[in-house]
C-alpha cells in the first residue's frame, strides 16, 4: 500500500511537474494570465505529492515496514523513533526526496510571493522551476525510488549507521539541503529577467532575501556537519577537505560573495555580471557537488553505492551550464552597469575585493577536490592533493578576508577620502597592536597566531568603535537615554548590525580555528587500571574497564578521573559501544568543554581482561568558540531579515548625517 | 585610467600570490593515490610516500589496539602487500573491508603506514550522502 502510494504520488508529481512546464512555457509565448495561474497551481500540485510521498515514506520508517528497501536497510525495530524517522534522510533515495520536497514547497513560496505579479517574466521564473522540480521527481523514480519494494521481507532491518545515531545528524542534512534547494529560486528568478530581457536590475536585488535565508541554513548545516563530525568521528578534528565537505563549502564561498557585491550593486549600481553569474554559480555548484561525490569520480573516503543518480546529475550541470552561459553571453549588454569602480579604498572597492578572495577560495577548494580526476586525465595517475595544499592557499586567504572585514566599515561609498580614513582607522590599528603585544607577553610565539589576534582585534574594534560611535551620535541628537538609544540603533538599521554580527561571528569562529589548529595536543596514553597520567592541564587517573548497556547496543567503557590545576575534578566516561546490529564498533568520544578549551578523550583500544588501555587524549584550545561564531553569523542573518521591531519615532526627521552614518 | 590601471596591478600582485601559494601547496600535499597492484608494478613509487588503497586480508592479520598497531595483508585483484601501521585502529577496521593506507615501504618491503583510512563496508551504502566531514573516521 505505502508502496504503491509512494510511487503514484512521485509518478503524479512528475506529471504535475511535466504539466506545470507546458503551462508556463505557454504562458511564456501567449502572456495569458490563465495559463499562468494553471501553472503555480500544478506546482502546488508538485509539492503537494511530494509531501505525500514524504508523508508515506516517515510513516513506513516509524511503522519498521520492512517490505520497503529503503526502510530495510536504514533502520530496525530496537531503533529510538527519533532516529527511525530521521533514517529518512539516512540514505541517498530519501535525502534526494527530501531534497525535491524542498524545492517543490519553495517553488510554492514564490508563486505565493509573485501571486500578483502576471506577464512573461514570472512564467519563465515557474518554468526554470518546473524543470528543476520535475529533474528531481524524474530522479526519483528511475534512478532513486525510495519506494522499492524488497521481494522477501526481512524480520528486522539492518539498522542505522552507528555514526548516524547522533542528534547532530538530524538537523544537519535537512539544513544542508533546504540551503541547496534555496539556490534555485534566485537561479530561477535570474533566468525570468533574462529570457524576457528585463531592462532594469531590480529582480538581482528581490533574489537578496532568498539568498539570506539559503545561506544562512547552508550555515547552520556545515556548521552542525562540522561538530557532527568532532563529536562522532573521534580524531579530534571537524574539517578534514574531504570532497563532500567541500561540496557543502563551494556554494556557501559563492553565495557570501554575493551577498556582499548585492549591496555595491544596490549603493553604486557596480557588479551586474559579477552577482549574476554568481547566482548561476552558487546554484550549478550544489548540483556539481552532489554530483562529484555521488558518481564516484572522486576518490572520498566515504564511498557511495554506484547508481544513475550520478549520470542523471552529470546531464542536468552540462545542459544546465550550457543553458546559462548561452543566456548570461546572450543577455550581457542588460547587465551592463555603465558604472564603474573608482577605487579600491572605496566600500564597493572592498566588496569587490572581498569577492575576488572569496571566489580564489572556492577556485581553490574545487581545485583540490577534482585534482585526483584532473590529474588521472593528464598523467594517467591519480594525485590527492590533501590537506597542505588547502591549508597553504586557503589560510592566508581567510586571514586577508577577515582583515578586510575588519577594515571595510571603515570605507566609505565613492571617492576615498584618505585623512578620514586614517582618523576612524587609528584607533583599531592601535588596539591590534595593544593586543599583539598583550598575545606577546603571554606567552604567545607562532607568528599565525600573533596575525590571527592582530586581525581578530583589529576587526572587532572597528566593528565596536563604529556601534559606540552612531550610538553616541543618536545620543546627542534623540536626547534618549542609553539603552534606548542603543536599541533604536541597533533597531533602526537591522541589515548594517545584522551584517556586523555576522562579521563578529566570523571573529569568533577565526578564533576557534586559528587556536585549535596551531595550539592542538595530540597524545597516545597506555593506562593500567588505577594508573594516572598528565597531559598538559589535567590529570587522568583510569579505574577500570567496565560494561554498559543500552536499547541497541552494548558499551565498553573506560571511566577516567580527571583533575585539573584548580584541583576541580570530574569524571570522564569514553565509551565503545557494539551496537547489536553492527557489525563494527563505534568510538564515543568523551568532552569535557570550557570557554578556554576542550579535553577530549577516545577509548582507542584495549588487551584482552583490560590489563593496558590505549586512550588518545586531546586537547584543543578554543575550539568552542567555533560553534558560537558559526551560530552568531546565523544569529545575523536572521536580524538583517527581521523587520524594524520598535515603533518609528522621528525616523523621518533624522539628519541627513545621521542617514548616511547609518546607511 | 589612472585608478584602473592601479587595480590592474592590484589584480596581478593577488593572481601572482595565489598562483604561488597554489604551487607551494600542491607540491607539499602531493601525494599519489594508486591500488596496490599499480604499486608493485610503478617502481617510481617504491621510494615515496603514497596512499594505496585495498581490501584487508582476514587472513593474518594481527590487532593490538592496546599497542595501537596492526598487521595485515592489503590485496588488490592480483597482488598483495604487507604492511604494517602503527596508530589509533579505526573503528570500521576488519577483515574483508576497503582501506586506504598512507606511508613509505621499508626495507624489508613492509608498507609502513601511519594514516589508515576504512571505507564504509557496502552494507551502509553512504553512511550519509550528503554528511560533510567523512574525514577520519
Amino acid at each position: 500500500m505505502t508502496i504503491i502510494l509512494g510511487n503514484l504520488a512521485i509518478c503524479g508529481a512528475l506529471l504535475a511537474a511535466g504539466l506545470a512546464l507546458l503551462t508556463s512555457l505557454a504562458s511564456l509565448r501567449f502572456d495569458r494570465p490563465s495559463l499562468l495561474g494553471a501553472s503555480r497551481r500544478l506546482m502546488g500540485a508538485v509539492a503537494a505529492l511530494l509531501t505525500v510521498a514524504g508523508l508515506a515514506l516517515l510513516a513506513a520508517l516509524a511503522d519498521s515496514d520492512f517490505r520497503l528497501a529503503y526502510v530495510a536497510q536504514f533502520t530496525e525495530r530496537a531503533l529510538p523513533i527519533g532516529y527511525k524517522l530521521s533514517a529518512f534522510w539516512a540514505g541517498q533515495e530519501g535525502s534526494l526526496l527530501l531534497w525535491g520536497w524542498l524545492l517543490a514547497v519553495l517553488s510554492v513560496l514564490l508563486a505565493i510571493v509573485q501571486r500578483k505579479q502576471f506577464g512573461t517574466e514570472p512564467a519563465a521564473v515557474m518554468a526554470t522551476l518546473a524543470v528543476i522540480c520535475g529533474f528531481f521527481a524524474a530522479l526519483l523514480l528511475l534512478a532513486a525510488n525510495p519506494f522499492r519494494a524488497l521481494d522477501e521481507v526481512p524480520a528486522d532491518g539492518h539498522g542505522l549507521n552507528p555514526l548516524l545515531q547522533d542528534p547532530g545528524m538530524i538537523w544537519h542534512p535537512p539544513t544542508l539541503f533546504v540551503g541547496y534547494a534555496g539556490f534555485a529560486i534566485p537561479f530561477a528568478m535570474l533566468v525570468g529577467a533574462l529570457i524576457v530581457g528585463r531592462r532594469d536590475q531590480q529582480w538581482i536585488l528581490a533574489t537578496r532575501r532568498w539568498l539570506l535565508v539559503s545561506w544562512a541554513f547552508l550555515t547552520v548545516g556545515i556548521i552542525l556537519g562540522a561538530k557532527w563530525a568532532y563529536v562522532e568521528l573521534g580524531w579530534g578534528g571537524y574539517w578534514a577537505w574531504d570532497p563532500v565537505e567541500n561540496a557543502s563549502l563551494l556554494p556557501w564561498l559563492t553565495a557570501t560573495a554575493l551577498l556582499h557585491s548585492i549591496m555595491a550593486q544596490q549603493h553604486r549600481g557596480v557588479l551586474l555580471r559579477w552577482n549574476a553569474a554568481l547566482i548561476v554559480l552558487s546554484f550549478l555548484l550544489c548540483i556539481f557537488g552532489t554530483y562529484i561525490t555521488r558518481s564516484g569520480v572522486v576518490q572520498s573516503v566515504h564511498s557511495f553505492g554506484k547508481s544513475l543518480v550520478g549520470s542523471f546529475f552529470l546531464a542536468f550541470l552540462v545542459a544546465g551550464i550550457l543553458f546559462s552561459a548561452t543566456l548570461l553571453l546572450a543577455r550581457r549588454r542588460l547587465l551592463h552597469s555603465g558604472q564603474a569602480i573608482t577605487s579600491l579604498l572605496s566600500r564597493e572597492g572592498a566588496f569587490m575585493l572581498t569577492n575576488v578572495l572569496l571566489l580564489i577560495i572556492m577556485l581553490i577548494t574545487l581545485l583540490g577536490t577534482i585534482f585526483p580526476l584532473l590529474s588521472q586525465i593528464i598523467m594517467g595517475r591519480s594525485v590527492q592533493v590533501g590537506p597542505p595544499f588547502y591549508n597553504k592557499v586557503v589560510v592566508p586567504m581567510s586571514l586577508l578576508l577577515v582583515g578586510l572585514m575588519g577594515v571595510a566599515p571603515l570605507l566609505s561609498y565613492g571617492k576615498p577620502e584618505g585623512k578620514q580614513l586614517w582618523r576612524t582607522a587609528l584607533a583599531p590599528v592601535l588596539l591590534a597592536v595593544v593586543a599583539c603585544a598583550a598575545a606577546l607577553t603571554w606567552g604567545i610565539r607562532s607568528p599565525w597566531a600573533l596575525l590571527a589576534t592582530a586581525i581578530v582585534a583589529l576587526g572587532a574594534a572597528s566593528l565596536v568603535l563604529d556601534l559606540l560611535r552612531t550610538w553616541a551620535q543618536r545620543m546627542r541628537w534623540a536626547g534618549e537615554n542609553v539603552l534606548l538609544a542603543l536599541l533604536r540603533v541597533l533597531d533602526g538599521n537591522h541589515r548594517r548590525y545584522g551584517g556586523q554580527v555576522v562579521h563578529v561571528g566570523m571573529l569568533l569562529f577565526m578564533l576557534g580555528v586559528a587556536g585549535s589548529s596551531i595550539y592542538h595536543v595530540k597524545r597516545d596514553l597506555k593506562l593500567h587500571p588505577g594508573q594516572s597520567a598528565t597531559v598538559g592541564a589535567y590529570n587522568l587517573t583510569f579505574t577500570r574497564l567496565d560494561e554498559a548497556r543500552a536499547a541497541n547496543y552494548t558499551a565498553v567503557q573506560a571511566p577516567l578521573k580527571i583533575t585539573d590545576t584548580r584541583g576541580q575534578s570530574l569524571e570522564l566516561v569514553p565509551q565503545r559501544r557494539f551496537y547489536d546490529k553492527s557489525e563494527q564498533s563505534n568510538s564515543e568520544v568523551a568532552i569535557h568543554s570550557t570557554w578556554k578549551e576542550d579535553l577530549y578523550i577516545i577509548l582507542a583500544g584495549w588487551e584482552a581482561g583490560g590489563s593496558a588501555t590505549a586512550f588518545q587524549v586531546i586537547i584543543s584550545p578554543l575550539v568552542g568558540w567555533l560553534w558560537i561564531g558559526g551560530y552568531a553569523m546565523v544569529a545575523g542573518a536572521l536580524l538583517c531579515l527581521l523587520p524594524a521591531l520598535l515603533p518609528s519615532r522621528q525616523a523621518a526627521a533624522a539628519p541627513a548625517e545621521l542617514r548616511l552614518a547609518r546607511a | 585610467m589612472q585608478s584602473k590601471a592601479k587595480l590592474w596591478i592590484a589584480g596581478s600582485v593577488l593572481v601572482c600570490a595565489v598562483g604561488y601559494l597554489a604551487f607551494a601547496g600542491v607540491k607539499r600535499g602531493w601525494v599519489y593515490y594508486v591500488q596496490v597492484d599499480e604499486l608493485l608494478t610503478a617502481t617510481d613509487l617504491r621510494q615515496q610516500r603514497v596512499r594505496v588503497s585495498g581490501k584487508v586480508l582476514t587472513e593474518g592479520m594481527a590487532v593490538s589496539a592496546g599497542q595501537l598497531t596492526a598487521s595485515f595483508q592489503l590485496a588488490g585483484q592480483r597482488h598483495q602487500i604487507p604492511v604494517h601501521y602503527r596508530g589509533v585502529i579505526p573503528e570500521m577496521f576488519q577483515g574483508g573491508n576497503d582501506v586506504v593506507v598512507e606511508g613509505t615501504f621499508d626495507g624489508a618491503g613492509v608498507f609502513q603506514a601511519d594514516v589508515l583510512m576504512t571505507k564504509c563496508a557496502s552494507k551502509y551504502q553512504g553512511k550519509h550522502p550528503d554528511s560533510i566531514a567523512q574525514g577520519r573516521p
